[in-house]
């Protein structure tokens, strides 16, 4: 292997570990009594650096745990899984199912949700932008052309349930200032994240809603859709959903 | 009549004033309030989104200044290849949003198959070298255009190392035909975390090859009783480094001058007085220049 290869590899290692880095690795620096310190710079510039962009990315999360525990809890998640893009705009996609499995946090039973919706609200704010659907493309269709429709989704879209009320955790959590109680009575939550056009907006919808987005997503027809969401949850109202939803972006142009 | 590209716009060069990093908390107030400023830098990488409004700002933004875009992410000094893909994403903002100037680091940031995202310390020996060449080389045939390359502020030195920083960065530069990013808050940093010579340093540098400067904030840690300078752009620019710029421009000439503020990043008019600051400095040895040429 070529010195840099070797020393690349070698400064890689020690930056992720939390131990001491390998005598090998300082051996190779110029030694004034402070290599190791001099190392422990860079070491502390990767932790601080990516552990910031995944405090920018969930900032509720941040919130719920405190400062100190979420510094900790960032810094092991970047030694164990360090950044696989060449961008931080989506880093941290494992950090929900990384915070699932860490028993001292089984306390806080919602807070790998309140992190998925966290991670999905940054997804949508980046995803690729769409023309809404408009009026005239829909028109002159008999009623059964309509219910044979794929409709297309934005980019942004994506769907979220939860047994938590954790569209009430996420949104009371936006700033410090709140002092308002939650109750986990409150129960589950089904969420449509999406952004039509600058804005990421968070929905809170109900079963058949959510059913019916879920079917279109995985390329129903409305007619099929429709028939499951329906059965699902006989309150839906495809023509109530459609007035507020068929033009508004959630869905984009054919 | 001047070139219209198709995108409406014309190529706007970078000009020989202060710019500012432009930082997705100020979007608002350049947008709305329209400061007078020569020109913004971003760093391509938070732009590589499939769309959103950080695209769709920086088109309006670009609409009214010069851009300049300054990677972070290439990793010219990796034992590793470059990544075509993130090279692919790189051309399509250089075309979309024509910026004056592309620069990257004198550094590494992929060891393995993950990136650190910051920026690390090269041994500089031949073999390093090579592959410094190498990469620009790649970098300019794919964006069709110069890069510049900017030195990096460093805490530790290899003992493998076959030459002073100052003579791999230039001679980097040389060989591949890239042009010099100086950042004089770096050379100061890395010449007192290292007890370097500063002149020694600056003397190396070609103007001719200097097509930007950066300015920025550190800070300062003591470690077993001696200091380390830390280059975390998060605060203002030190009267040391102030001093180092002035004494830069008037001995070796004006080039574009950023002013950059990452971390604690303050209110837009804290921001603009440092672009003043510098602007008043880059006035000052202008006027002089005028004046020598007239009574020279």
């Amino acid at each position: 292997m070529s010195l840099l290869a070797e020393l690349q590899r070698s400064f890689c290692d020690a930056l992720r570990t939390a131990e001491a880095p390998d005598g090998a690795l300082l051996e190779m620096l110029q030694d004034d009594d402070l290599a190791l310190q001099r190392f422990q710079v860079y070491r502390n510039n990767f932790i601080v650096l990516n552990g910031d962009a995944l405090a920018d990315m969930f900032p509720v999360v941040k919130r719920l745990v405190g400062a100190e525990a979420f510094r900790v809890l960032a810094t092991a998640y970047v030694r164990q899984h360090p950044p696989r893009d060449r961008t931080l705009l989506l880093y941290g996609d494992l950090f929900a199912d990384f915070l699932q499995a860490i028993p001292e946090l089984s306390e806080l039973p919602y807070l790998s949700d309140v992190a998925r919706l966290e991670f999905a609200w940054t997804a949508a704010y980046h995803a690729a932008d769409a023309l809404p659907l408009q009026p005239d493309q829909l028109q002159n269709l008999s009623e059964e052309a309509f219910a044979g429709l794929q409709l297309r989704l934005h980019p942004s879209l994506q769907l979220l349930a939860s047994d938590f009320p954790i569209h009430r955790i996420w949104s009371l959590n936006q700033s410090d200032d709140q002092d308002e109680l939650i109750s986990l009575d409150e129960g589950a939550c089904r969420l449509i994240v999406v952004r039509p056009d600058n804005e990421v907006q968070v929905r809170v919808v109900a079963e058949g809603e959510f059913e019916f987005v879920k079917r279109l997503l995985a390329s129903a027809t409305i007619g099929e859709a429709f028939e499951v969401a329906s059965q699902m949850d006989p309150q839906f109202e495809l023509g109530q959903f459609f007035s507020r939803h068929l033009f508004d972006g959630t869905f984009c142009a054919m | 009549m001047e070139t219209i590209h198709k995108s409406g716009r014309k190529p706007t060069p970078v000009p020989i004033r202060a710019g500012a990093g432009l930082k997705p908390q100020h979007y608002q107030s350049v947008i709305e309030d329209q400061p007078d400023i020569g020109w913004f830098e971003i760093h391509p990488e938070n732009y590589m989104g499939r769309g959103g409004p950080p695209l769709r700002y920086l088109e309006k933004i670009r609409q009214d200044y010069p851009i300049s875009l300054h990677s972070v992410g290439t990793s010219l000094g990796s034992h590793l290849p470059l990544d075509r893909q993130h090279l692919q994403q790189l051309k399509s903002l250089v075309d979309r949003f024509e910026p004056g100037l592309v620069s990257e680091h004198l550094s590494w940031s992929h060891g393995y198959e993950w990136y650190t995202h910051d920026l690390m310390p090269l041994v500089y020996t031949e073999e390093s070298l090579q592959v410094m060449v190498e990469h620009i080389d790649q970098v300019q045939e794919h964006l069709q255009r110069q890069i510049l390359i900017e030195n990096p502020s460093s805490y530790l030195q290899f003992k493998a190392s076959e030459m002073p920083e100052q003579v791999f960065y230039v001679e980097a530069a040389k060989r591949s035909g890239a042009g010099l990013l100086v950042d004089v808050n770096n050379v100061f940093v890395s010449c007192t975390n290292h007890g370097w010579n500063i002149d020694d340093y600056l003397s190396e540098i070609p103007i001719s090859l200097v097509g930007e400067i950066h300015l920025s904030g550190h800070s300062v840690q003591q470690v077993e009783g001696r200091t380390l300078r830390i280059d975390d752009h998060g605060s203002p620019v030190c009267s040391e480094v102030w001093s180092l710029y002035q004494q830069f421009i008037s001995q070796f000439g004006l080039a574009p001058t950023l002013i950059e503020w990452d971390s604690n990043i303050p209110e837009f008019p804290q921001l603009l007085e440092e672009v003043s600051a510098a602007q008043c400095l880059i006035d000052g040895v202008a006027e002089t220049e005028v004046r020598n040429v007239v009574t020279g």
